[in-house]
């Protein structure tokens, strides 16, 4: 789980994950920020996720739960 | 669906690209993304510089541009083709074929057979697997098979997903039969489920354009383009090709029992730089062996980018030499394809301009 945040960080560009926020509350959020993560799914974590469905996280942390727990 | 093939052999690629070079600086402002993003996005996938059709110009135009270099060239004996191949998504008309009035361009013979696919990412190997079937045929000796497309128009200036990487070209690619005995493996798979991951909505005869298919509507990632446009799922496109090119490439090394490291080039389909390498982790190949420099210099050209691909990194090392080549290609239809095979002692391989 703290691997998995770590690299959202670094996806989004920031020292500190704040992962009560949303990833459309980080300016770095955008098109490529989004594939990159989806490459991270698919590379590190053997899952495949569409945009939308990242989108359907009431934040951060619920998000990454739901890759772990899988 | 698995095919082998035997005594057949790719004589020779040619390559046709737009003189008009146009850079991703250019077209930046465009976009509704910073500078500073877009210059992120440009180093990730590889945008550089791309190939545009000028105004006006069609798919047929620079295939007749490079039949002709052939046959003033003697590389091309226009009585002696049996089948012409045109794959495009972009045809001059809905009739008649694009095929018909190259061969109609050219007064070429009549007891011949021409044909138009419609395919596009995969278009060079469909196209290829359907010369290599017809040249198992008495009356077919040689099939010319074009590969183009210009897109370039269908594309809205203000969609940073597709614009960055459209690139517009053509591909001259002489197939005959020979008496070479290796075996030529290919395969192919299409999932129709997937048939709107890429697509045109507007334009066609379920959805004609209109003044209302012309309207500039925002999407979520905040890019601008109309019912007339182009339009690629990214994400749906991105987990496919992850998904599915693996496994299609295992199976095919598998079926012609060669190792991946006996396979010289991975001339694969070129979407952008960030796939290519992620497809290249996935397989087990080192990115030396996988060339990914196409986005980068000519854009993507849908079915072009193998031929492009072959014609401008492996030149006349597949003229003076032979190499064991795997090609693939993945997207539009869903459609998923590759061959394997040799390349070699070709009579050409090159790039023009046109």
């Amino acid at each position: 789980m703290e691997q998995l945040k770590k690299e959202i960080a670094e996806i989004l560009e920031v020292a500190d994950l704040d992962t009560s926020k949303k990833f459309t509350d980080y300016d770095e959020w955008d098109s490529l920020a989004a594939l990159s993560l989806l490459a991270l799914l698919d590379s590190d974590y053997n899952k495949q996720m569409k945009v939308q469905q990242i989108y359907d996280f009431a934040n951060i942390e619920e998000f990454c739960k739901a890759i772990i727990a899988k | 669906m698995d095919f082998t093939f035997r005594n057949k052999k790719i004589t020779g690629i040619l390559t046709v690209l737009p003189h008009k070079v146009v850079t991703f600086e250019e077209e930046m402002g465009n976009y509704s993304f910073s500078a500073a993003k877009s210059m992120k996005l440009k180093l990730a996938m590889g945008y550089k510089e791309h190939r545009i059709a000028q105004p006006g110009q069609c798919s047929s135009d620079f295939c007749i541009y490079g039949m002709q270099y052939l046959f003033d060239n003697g590389l091309l004996d226009k009585d002696g083709i049996d089948a012409l191949l045109f794959v495009s998504q972009s045809p001059d008309y809905y009739m008649p074929p694009t095929s018909n009035i190259i061969q109609g361009h050219f007064g070429m013979k009549h007891d011949m057979l021409c044909m138009d696919i419609n395919q596009g990412c995969a278009g060079f190997e469909i196209g290829l697997i359907e010369a290599f079937l017809l040249l198992e045929q008495p009356a077919i000796n040689r099939v010319v098979l074009l590969n183009a497309d210009v897109l370039s128009p269908k594309v809205s200036d203000r969609d940073r997903n597709s614009k960055p990487l459209i690139g517009d070209a053509a591909s001259v690619t002489i197939i005959e039969k020979s008496d070479d005995a290796s075996v030529i493996h290919a395969n192919v798979r299409m999932d129709g489920t997937g048939a709107f991951a890429l697509n045109i909505p507007a334009g066609g005869f379920r959805l004609p354009s209109s003044a209302e298919t012309a309207v500039m509507e925002e999407d979520a990632a905040g890019n601008f383009r109309s019912k007339d446009n182009l339009v690629m799922q990214g994400d749906n496109v991105f987990n496919f090709v992850q998904r599915e090119v693996p496994p299609m490439i295992e199976h095919l090394l598998e079926q012609a029992g060669v190792l991946k490291d006996e396979v010289d080039w991975y001339m694969f389909h070129q979407p952008n730089k960030f796939m290519l390498h992620k497809l290249a982790d996935k397989i087990g190949i080192p990115y030396e062996k996988m060339p990914a420099n196409i986005v980068e210099n000519f854009g993507n050209a849908s079915g072009v980018t193998v031929p492009t691909n072959i014609s401008y990194n492996l030149g006349d090392t597949v003229v003076d030499g032979i190499r064991k080549v795997c090609l693939a290609g993945f997207g539009v239809g869903l459609t998923w394809s590759s061959i394997l095979m040799d390349l070699g002692n070709m009579k050409f391989n090159k790039i023009i301009e046109f």
